[in-house]
């Protein structure tokens, strides 16, 4: 009875973790369906009012594949070739030749392309050492050099893709790397080739734009504000947060500064920059060793005078920047409900900022960001802000309170300068204070342009913005003449790798090329998704109606064994955000097929058993006994195969196996330990269970 | 309700006669494989661009032709699906850029302005993409009839686990045979390589090796029961008792995909008709090639062994003879 006990608390718990591992299918299910009768206005308000539901749902549901649903998937590879190219120094006819000889042979052959190329050279009697590198380099230097670019260039691929996606706002997009120059993108639900072509395939566009000047900017949120308050068709009324995270908001002082600056000045500037911080910012977050966070204030207060001072810009129209928080003003705040706060500054609320920090940039939950998106994307707001500003979101995303919060960032619409000018980059250590720093060189053009800019604009920051996403916005400490510029005040070594990455992509655009392009209109995919589930609902039951006509009690047993199985196998891959291909409803069917299997070979042994005139309870006994070894041995080959599958096989038949491996190790459980427990305790209480 | 109860067929009598049915079915699709080309490589493995278009009224598929090659793109494979407003068009070519789709997309939308259409479909596969799958896909599933090999040999006889691997592969290739036949009989199958045709094998490797597995697992037991009889007759006996679950577990299956290839779509059918050929010939592979092979294995064995023994007895005692009798 001990031993039973644990079968049903391991069965009951097992069920339940499915179906809490698949509520939120089905909830986004009905979600959507109810969106769906929706339109224009009332779906928005509907989003908004779900928003969290609707997030959460969509990302713990089971995925569907794009076989399924509908949508994109596209295989990129870095073009070598082109790159080679980009990084010869001269480019001569015999250079251009070679290569698109290298190109078509590239075509079909699985030789690196560097190999093809070095053999290619040798045949026109020319070495890597005419085309790359510089005169003392050998030719061995030359080529591991071309070997690191090359390695390179598929990360700056990535985060060019990844960047681009990810602006084109598609649900859960896939980016994967894949071998040493493939790039798999999945986008879900897109069905424009030809935009999506353009979105991955066109060159990557580095600029230095100005960010805007914080007083003017602060007052263009305010104007935005006002229109929201005056048009009651803008208002965000139905906020579901309640809480606004600005105690944690957090600024990074990340600053420009000439790398030839003797050690004495760099950290001169340094103490500068961190007595700023103490002096101009209470929250200020940064990675600087030698930085002092004073934040002896707690958290209330900070939020206080924050949203005070938020409140004061309103009333008076004064400059923010203004930073004295007299004690009347902390009450009147203190009076302020959070819902009046929101009544009255729609926009603020959505978008926080940081006076303290001296910016003007707006730090944005990531649930509300569509919704900033909207109204500044609205007709209204758009005319209302400057021709030559422009709002441009950050690359990454913080945490507080459990949020992501997005940075954004307002900065001049003319860039001051493209990223054609950067020859390299190079993210380091700055050995003085352990601190990630980026080093960035230019050519002579653009250090001189470089010495004008960050000459005119000491203490202002300068973005860096890739493809319209701002990466960094350092501020300028000196002129930098010479074009050694070094940014620091990076978090991490990770972000310091990112930075030089972008800065790269300036200097080296990877390019890419599609090598295989799948779109499934969303229709097919529902065409498929329904006829594939009817016709399995359909055959199902026609094998749940059979056994049950041929076991009688045993094949009802063995259904519902069936139907635990099924919910199992989806609640497994629900939890491990599996995805469901076509090929892995192959997998399912396969496993269904093989569930019915085991109940076949036991209730046929069973049969056996009591025609050879054995009692019941030993019939049932003897009979999961001897046909054990059949099931265990049928699912073990099964299932070692579908692992070797998994390991060797491309996309799809790895979604084969993976149904298959939770199918059959779900079939294992139920038929041992589910149907056999059912008929252990339907005999010990005399219950006559009839197999047919 | 009973089936197939206490029957007792001779299954392993005429396996001669069976293996040359095999083998003369395997011979027969391939010559008609390689002789019509009857499977055609999809996309998938080529390399190519593939269009599934939607139209709102009929078409006539000579009036597309023309719209397409007036761009140049002569030659192209062009074919309805099921109705005459569902189209498949296809060619080898698949231009940088993947513009292929997006030209003839435009061409039929100004040469056929008065038949409005939807792209349900549009696939492109470059050339190494499509030899990559192909490599990897005969690897995989050479991979795990390696790995059936080593476990089986391992819970069974080895010459048990070489029968149930070569019957394996005799599944894949009267599959392939019986598929390349029926395109030809019947042109409106069109039954290719691509990924579902590779997902059917997969799945009727899996479900062969699973049949196979029963029968024998029944004949290792009864092989330890009757000690004393023919292995023949062992043999026999053992496929006779499993025959009502090979019959119920496979039967059960095969409605399940006829009901898929019947009701379960386009994208499904390739998949199912592949796998209904498969569990046929997996059902009948467990007996007349698995099983056959291990009783002439056998046989020969005990030949051997009577040879020698007969050798022996030449010079010492005859009275091995009768062991066999």
């Amino acid at each position: 009875m001990k031993k039973n006990l644990s079968r049903i608390i391991t069965t009951i718990v097992l069920i339940v973790l499915s179906i809490y591992f698949l509520y939120p299918t089905y909830k986004d299910y009905t979600l959507n369906k109810e969106l769906s009768k929706l339109s224009g206005q009332d779906s928005l308000e509907f989003v908004d009012k779900n928003n969290q539901e609707l997030i959460s749902a969509r990302d713990k549901r089971l995925k569907l594949g794009l076989d399924l649903k509908g949508g994109m998937y596209v295989v990129l590879d870095v073009d070598i070739v082109k790159l080679l190219q980009d990084m010869s120094r001269k480019k001569d006819e015999q250079l251009t030749g070679i290569l698109a000889e290298v190109k078509e042979i590239s075509k079909t052959s699985d030789e690196l392309i560097l190999e093809t190329f070095k053999i290619k050279l040798k045949e026109k009697g020319q070495s890597l050492k005419n085309y790359y590198g510089e005169i003392r380099d050998s030719e061995a230097d030359i080529e591991a050099n071309l070997t690191k670019e090359i390695d390179n260039s598929l990360d700056r691929a990535v985060e060019i893709v990844r960047n681009r996606v990810d602006q084109y706002g598609v649900a859960e997009p896939q980016i994967q790397k894949i071998g040493n120059s493939r790039i798999i993108v999945e986008l879900p639900g897109v069905s424009n080739p030809e935009e999506v072509r353009k979105l991955l395939e066109g060159t990557a566009l580095l600029e230095f734009k100005l960010v805007y000047d914080p007083q003017k900017a602060v007052k263009v949120f305010e104007a935005i504000n006002k229109v929201l308050v005056g048009d009651t068709s803008l208002t965000v009324d139905s906020l579901t947060s309640t809480k606004i995270p600005d105690d944690s908001l957090k600024t990074r002082n990340e600053s420009l500064t000439s790398k030839d600056t003797t050690k004495n000045t760099s950290a001169s500037n340094k103490d500068s920059l961190s007595k700023n911080k103490n002096t101009t910012s209470l929250n200020i977050k940064d990675s600087l060793k030698d930085k002092k966070i004073a934040s002896n204030k707690d958290k209330k207060d900070k939020k206080d005078t924050s949203k005070n001072k938020n409140d004061t810009a309103k009333d008076s129209d004064t400059s923010l920047v203004e930073t004295d928080t007299s004690e009347e003003s902390d009450t009147s705040a203190a009076q302020l409900t959070e819902e009046e706060f929101k009544a009255k500054y729609p926009f603020f609320t959505l978008v926080q900022l940081n006076q303290e920090a001296g910016t003007a940039d707006g730090y944005v939950k990531d649930s509300d960001k569509d919704k900033v998106q909207r109204i500044l994307n609205n007709e209204d707001i758009k005319a209302i802000i400057p021709t030559d500003l422009v709002f441009a979101w950050s690359n990454k995303t913080f945490d507080a309170e459990g949020e992501k919060i997005h940075v954004l960032y307002t900065v001049k619409k003319d860039a001051e300068m493209t990223g054609k000018v950067v020859t390299d980059a190079r993210s380091n250590i700055d050995p003085t204070n352990n601190t990630p720093i980026v080093s960035m060189e230019m050519d002579s053009e653009g250090s001189s342009d470089w010495a004008r800019i960050t000459g005119a604009n000491i203490n202002k920051r300068i973005a860096i913005v890739l493809d319209d996403v701002v990466y960094s916005a350092p501020v300028v400490r000196s002129k930098i003449t010479g074009g050694n510029s070094q940014i620091e005040g990076m978090a991490n070594v990770q972000e310091a790798k990112l930075l030089e990455i972008v800065l790269k992509a300036g200097a080296l655009p990877a390019p890419v090329q599609i090598i295989e392009e799948r779109s499934i209109g969303p229709s097919l995919g529902e065409d498929s998704i329904r006829s594939g589930i009817l016709s399995s609902i359909a055959s199902l039951v026609l094998i749940g109606l059979f056994m049950i006509y041929y076991y009688k009690f045993g094949g009802t047993v063995a259904d519902v064994a069936l139907i635990i199985n099924m919910l199992f196998i989806l609640g497994v891959m629900a939890s491990l955000k599996a995805t469901l291909t076509l090929p892995g409803i192959a997998g399912l069917i396969l496993s269904i097929g093989m569930s019915v299997d085991t109940n076949v070979l036991i209730f046929e042994r069973i049969r056996e058993e009591i025609r050879s005139g054995k009692p019941l309870k030993t019939a049932i006994e003897l009979g999961y006994k001897k046909a054990f070894s059949a099931i265990i041995d049928s699912h073990l080959t099964t299932i070692i195969t579908a692992i070797i599958l998994y390991q060797f096989g491309s996309g799809p038949i790895q979604g084969f196996a993976i149904t298959l491996i939770f199918g059959l190790l779900a079939n294992l459980f139920t038929a041992i330990v589910i149907t056999h427990y059912v008929f252990d305790i339907m005999v010990e209480k005399g219950k006559n269970i009839s197999f047919g | 309700m009973r089936i197939f109860e206490k029957t007792n067929y001779d299954f392993l009598g005429k396996r001669k006669m069976f293996y040359l049915i095999s083998l003369g079915i395997i011979v027969i699709g391939f010559v008609v494989l390689l002789t019509t080309k009857s499977i055609p490589l999809g996309i998938d493995f080529s390399g190519g661009t593939e269009l599934q278009v939607q139209f709102e009224k009929d078409i006539d598929i000579s009036v597309l032709r023309d719209a397409i090659d007036d761009q140049g793109f002569t030659g192209m494979e062009i074919k309805t699906m099921g109705s005459e407003k569902d189209i498949l068009m296809r060619t080898p070519l698949q231009d940088e850029g993947s513009l292929v789709a997006d030209k003839i997309i435009e061409s039929i939308k100004s040469k056929i302005p008065d038949n409005k259409f939807q792209v349900l479909r549009s696939d492109k596969v470059g050339p190494k993409i499509g030899a990559e799958l192909r490599r990897n896909a005969i690897f995989a599933i050479l991979f795990s009839l390696v790995a059936i090999l080593i476990y089986l040999s391992f819970r069974f006889q080895f010459i048990f686990a070489v029968a149930s691997v070569i019957a394996l592969f005799h599944d894949v290739m009267i599959t392939i045979a019986i598929v390349a036949i029926a395109n030809v009989v019947f042109p409106g199958l069109r039954v290719e390589f691509n990924q579902s045709m590779l997902a059917a094998f997969l799945t009727l490797v899996g479900f062969s090796s699973n049949d196979t597995v029963v029968v024998f697992d029944r004949i290792r037991e009864n092989i330890k029961l009757f000690k004393n009889e023919n292995i023949l007759d062992v043999m026999n006996k053992s496929i006779n008792a499993t025959l009502s679950r090979t019959i119920i577990t496979n039967g059960t299956v095969f409605v399940t995909v006829v009901v898929l290839f019947i009701f379960g779509g386009e994208v499904n059918r390739s998949f199912a008709f592949t796998f209904g050929i498969g569990i046929l010939t997996g059902t009948y592979s467990s007996v007349f090639v698995a099983s056959a092979i291990v009783v002439d294995w056998k046989h020969r064995a005990l030949e051997l062994l009577k040879d020698k023994a007969s050798n022996r007895s030449k010079i010492s005692t005859p009275k091995v003879k009768k062991v066999n009798a």
